[in-house]
């Protein structure tokens, strides 16, 4: 799972409301290099949860020197966007799980691929 | 197009007679002048255009289309003939020998036959092969993928190095049991054994073709076995080739659609169409179509394109590669289904990275409920995916409930404006009416129709609507009975 798709991803169990961002309690991470592209990056990020990214890489040990908050001008900014590409599309959780935030309900994340799959009364 | 009389030309491999086609003369052959030839291209039926805007941008010229469905037509100069390889939308290449616009078959099917023998000595054969022969290169330069093994039956022969297939030109049947159960790379051997038999074939010595005749049309006096049958004995006569059904080097196509009739030499293989899968499921699309309908949505840069019914991944697989600047979710509730889908991710992967390339692809894979996705509200640009047919996977009576909800949930995910979806599917009926019931949400802006597996299936190009989800009466209500009232309600206000 890389740290794009888990920006994404919100707890959907019955009756929560607070479901986002999912915690990451990684054992396994990897890393896999994905060609740079710097247009992908800079119109990514206003599709980001830029706070939830940074707690993701926090949780990760991957947080590095990432910013708390965007800093302005960041489409010019290469050596910030190479960061956030790392971060986005290169660092993943290859087994561990992801707790929803408000009920603690855990989904485990093998070979790479969360499972979502809630069973009938908690959906 | 010519007509049937074509000029002399004596018998014997080297010494074709003069072609019809442009520039070149019988002695060029090896010494790399260049020659223009016309190129033909079966494409999965309805995608013709999107092929034809493929070629146009990727070759820089003019396709044709063909009446004959699935098929398109295009110049191209020898020194370019490498980029036809390049080409995603099509299923198959091959380099016309000779097109007749309107063949005039004789009465009698005994004349019509001892003429097609005729035909065979006198074609424009020389570009044709040359356009072969240099193709033939591509291939072992590149180590070509053969795809997955067996995917269809070959039909059976009637004759030595003919084949036959009565119907129009028909889709290739997806993946079979048998397939299915191929856990493990099958390609790397399929590679080696090809080029095995094309080295072994000594070139100007032992050349093994077969005759492939496809045949269209109520008012034919023969069958394209027969068909294939004459012409094939004329051409082995003609060039003192051997004919044989499974290896061979040169595979002669006569393409009969009413009146059209197209000559012409494959350049490809017929399993290339599942290009991207090594592991298969019972429904896997082909890549060409999986393209035909990702340029259909045309992704942008950084557009989140989620496939919520994945199955092995084809469609995702295909965009991370072809589509590269955009990000793919692949998600599907069937646990076999999203490791196929991994196992094919990392497959190509793996291949990339052999060949010295940055091998990550910008996709993830999820498990997940698609009518419960665990995904924040209007987060994603685009969704693209093939949805259950009633009659491979699913029922009828299960897409009646499936399609209202996980339309409603897609139309949750989607970005209002801005967003759109992709959607395949054979159940025609009952996606229109849960359509019909969400003008709210999706709007229809243009159908492409289909044949899958032999299926006809339609490709629904939807536009998110800038409406916001949980304040049109459709997501706010699901129950028709419920929907029923509140337009009541509402309307009694007016």
């Amino acid at each position: 799972m890389k740290l794009l798709t888990h920006n994404m991803l919100t707890s959907h169990v019955k009756g929560v409301t607070k479901g986002y961002p999912l915690l990451i309690k990684a054992t396994e991470v990897k890393m896999n290099e994905v060609e740079f592209n710097p247009q992908f990056v800079s119109r990514m990020i206003p599709k980001l949860e830029w706070s939830a990214l940074v707690q993701a890489a926090d949780e990760l040990g991957q947080r590095q020197d990432l910013p708390g908050e965007l800093v302005p001008d960041y489409e010019k900014n290469e050596d910030f966007l190479k960061k956030v590409h790392r971060l986005l599309l290169e660092v993943e959780v290859i087994e561990g799980c992801l707790q929803c935030p408000e009920s603690g309900r855990e989904f485990p994340i093998s070979r790479g691929i969360p499972n979502m799959l809630l069973s009938e009364d908690e959906a | 197009m010519s007509s049937q009389e074509d000029g002399a030309a004596e018998p014997g491999p080297d010494t074709v007679g003069p072609s019809s086609s442009s520039s070149s003369t019988d002695n060029d052959a090896t010494t790399g002048d260049i020659i223009s030839v016309t190129i033909g291209a079966t494409v999965p039926t309805g995608f013709e255009h999107t092929a034809a805007e493929e070629v146009k941008e990727k070759i820089g010229v003019d396709a044709r289309i063909s009446k004959d469905r699935g098929r398109i037509y295009f110049p191209i100069t020898t020194d370019k003939l490498f980029q036809v390889h390049l080409l995603r939308s099509v299923d198959n290449l091959f380099v016309v020998v000779e097109e007749y616009d309107n063949y005039q078959f004789k009465e009698s099917k005994e004349e019509t036959l001892m003429e097609l023998q005729e035909l065979a000595s006198k074609l424009p054969w020389t570009n044709a092969l040359e356009v072969w022969k240099l193709n033939r290169t591509f291939k072992k330069k590149k180590g070509y993928r053969k795809g997955g093994n067996g995917t269809k039956g070959k039909p059976k022969s009637e004759a030595a190095g003919a084949t036959v297939a009565d119907t129009e030109q028909q889709e290739l049947p997806q993946a079979t049991s048998t397939v299915e159960n191929q856990t493990e790379e099958s390609v790397p051997e399929a590679e080696s054994d090809t080029q095995d038999s094309v080295e072994a074939a000594p070139r100007a010595i032992l050349i093994k073709f077969r005759v492939t005749c496809n045949r269209a049309g109520d008012k034919h006096s023969f069958s394209s076995n027969e068909a294939a049958r004459d012409f094939g004995g004329a051409v082995q006569e003609f060039f003192q080739w051997k004919a044989d059904m499974t290896k061979f080097d040169i595979e002669v196509l006569l393409n009969i659609h009413n009146v059209e009739v197209v000559i012409g030499i494959a350049l490809t293989e017929e399993s290339l169409h599942r290009r991207n899968i090594s592991h298969f499921g019972p429904t896997t699309l082909r890549s060409t179509l999986c393209y035909g309908m990702l340029r259909l949505c045309k992704p942008q840069p950084s557009d989140i394109i989620l496939d919520p019914m994945c199955g092995t991944g084809a469609i995702p697989l295909e965009g991370a590669i072809e589509f590269n600047s955009s990000f793919y979710i692949a998600g599907d509730n069937y646990d076999m289904a999203v490791n196929r889908t991994v196992n094919n991710i990392c497959h190509i992967q793996k291949r990339r990275a052999d060949k010295g390339s940055i091998s990550g692809l910008p996709i993830d894979t999820v498990r997940w409920d698609l009518c419960s996705l665990p995904m924040r509200t209007s987060s994603v640009d685009i969704i693209i995916t093939d949805m259950p047919f009633g009659k491979r996977m699913g029922s009828r009576k299960k897409n009646w409930d499936l399609y209202p909800s996980c339309l409603r949930e897609m139309a949750r995910v989607c970005r209002p404006g801005s967003g759109k979806a992709v959607l395949l599917t054979q159940d025609k009926k009952c996606f229109s009416k849960a359509i019909s019931r969400m003008g709210g949400l999706w709007r229809k802006l243009h159908t492409v129709w289909v044949n899958v597996g032999g299926l006809h299936a339609g490709v629904y190009l939807l536009k998110r609507t800038e409406a916001v989800f949980g304040q049109t009466p459709e997501d706010v209500y699901e129950s028709r009975e419920e929907l029923w009232f509140m337009y009541c309600f509402y309307f009694s206000f007016c």
